[in-house]
């Protein structure tokens, strides 16, 4: 089975049809895709500015990031649900799109970051938790940031190329 | 002359033309539009939060308002030029759209709670964690938390009104 037919059989189902046919459906749940977005990236980057040297609420940038995960991760969440409903009402339409690619590819370039900063920098955080962050640390915090600040810009030239809405 | 004939008029400034003719002018200042909301909602998140009693108990409300706050503003300042912008370059999207004034008096709602529940607490000592507050303010802590996100919403849902 090609990908092209995954993307058509995607198109014809139920779900598909149906949130193509209730013209309500689409705008709330991209208004609420949105919600969740700037959740992520609210959250995001007070830990990034916190590994940058920037001051956060508290001393220990440990605390901090553990503190504020579960919001990133609560909202990420919502964020892959609702992109995966726009996704299934258009299926064809985005995965062709070239600024979709580019927002996937940068996604998984932060995942990647993401993995590389708990594998190294995060591993001594007592060493650094409440003095100026290391330099690995500064490089992932600057990381995520330009690629966060990539998602949303691509994200939203998305809605300016896409070949059909509907 | 109504909201309407004056959106007629804007659309047709030199202004408007060239933002709207400039291909990437909207992409991006939308984009930058988003990214400051989402500052303003990132600090909003942890000072309401904390303010509500739920999030960093351990540190001073004071504290906390200190480093947001003023996160806050620039946000603020910056999202009214973008979404100045965005008027001046699609009035009849906005100027005649429900949705749009709605989601200006939340946004003036969750301004005025802001000003009133925590600007206060920044000439507050910081040795100060005191007893946590009262109803009043957790209440309005929640409820600007809510107005904001009813922010974002709304201005996602602008564009299909």
């Amino acid at each position: 089975m090609s990908l092209q037919t995954v993307l058509q059989s995607i198109q014809n189902s139920g779900l598909s049809l149906w949130i193509r046919q209730n013209p309500a459906i689409f705008p709330i749940i991209e208004s609420l895709h949105v919600v969740a977005i700037t959740l992520v990236f609210g959250t995001i980057m007070i830990v990034d500015l916190r590994l940058l040297g920037f001051a956060s609420h508290r001393r220990s940038a440990n605390k901090l990031i553990a503190e504020l995960l579960p919001f990133t991760w609560g909202a990420f969440i919502l964020a892959v649900v609702t992109g995966s409903l726009l996704f299934t009402a258009n299926a064809p339409a985005y995965a062709n799109n070239t600024q979709f690619q580019l927002k996937m590819l940068v996604m998984l370039a932060a995942g990647v970051n993401m993995v590389i900063f708990h594998m190294t920098a995060h591993r001594r955080i007592a060493v650094w938790d409440s003095v100026p962050p290391p330099t690995a640390a500064r490089l992932a915090g600057v990381t995520s940031l330009i690629l966060w600040v990539a998602v949303i810009y691509v994200g939203r030239w998305i809605g300016f190329t896409l070949d059909i809405l509907f | 002359m109504s909201v309407q004939a004056f959106g007629q008029w804007l659309y047709t400034t030199p202004a408007a033309a060239a933002i709207r003719e400039t291909v990437w002018v909207i992409p991006t200042v939308q984009a930058i539009h988003i990214l400051s909301i989402a500052v303003l909602v990132g600090s909003a998140l942890v000072s309401n939060l904390r303010l509500a009693g739920v999030f960093a108990a351990d540190e001073a409300p004071t504290t906390i308002i200190r480093r947001y706050l003023p996160w806050m503003w620039c946000a603020l300042a910056v999202l009214l030029l973008t979404g100045l912008l965005l008027i001046v370059a699609e009035p009849g999207r906005t100027l005649n759209n429900a949705v749009f004034w709605t989601k200006m008096a939340l946004v003036l709602f969750a301004f005025v709670l802001t000003l009133v529940f925590q600007k206060p607490l920044l000439n507050r000592q910081s040795a100060d964690n005191g007893p946590d507050r009262s109803t009043m303010t957790k209440s309005a802590a929640w409820l600007s938390l809510g107005l904001w996100l009813a922010v974002i919403f709304c201005g996602r849902f602008i564009a299909y009104t």
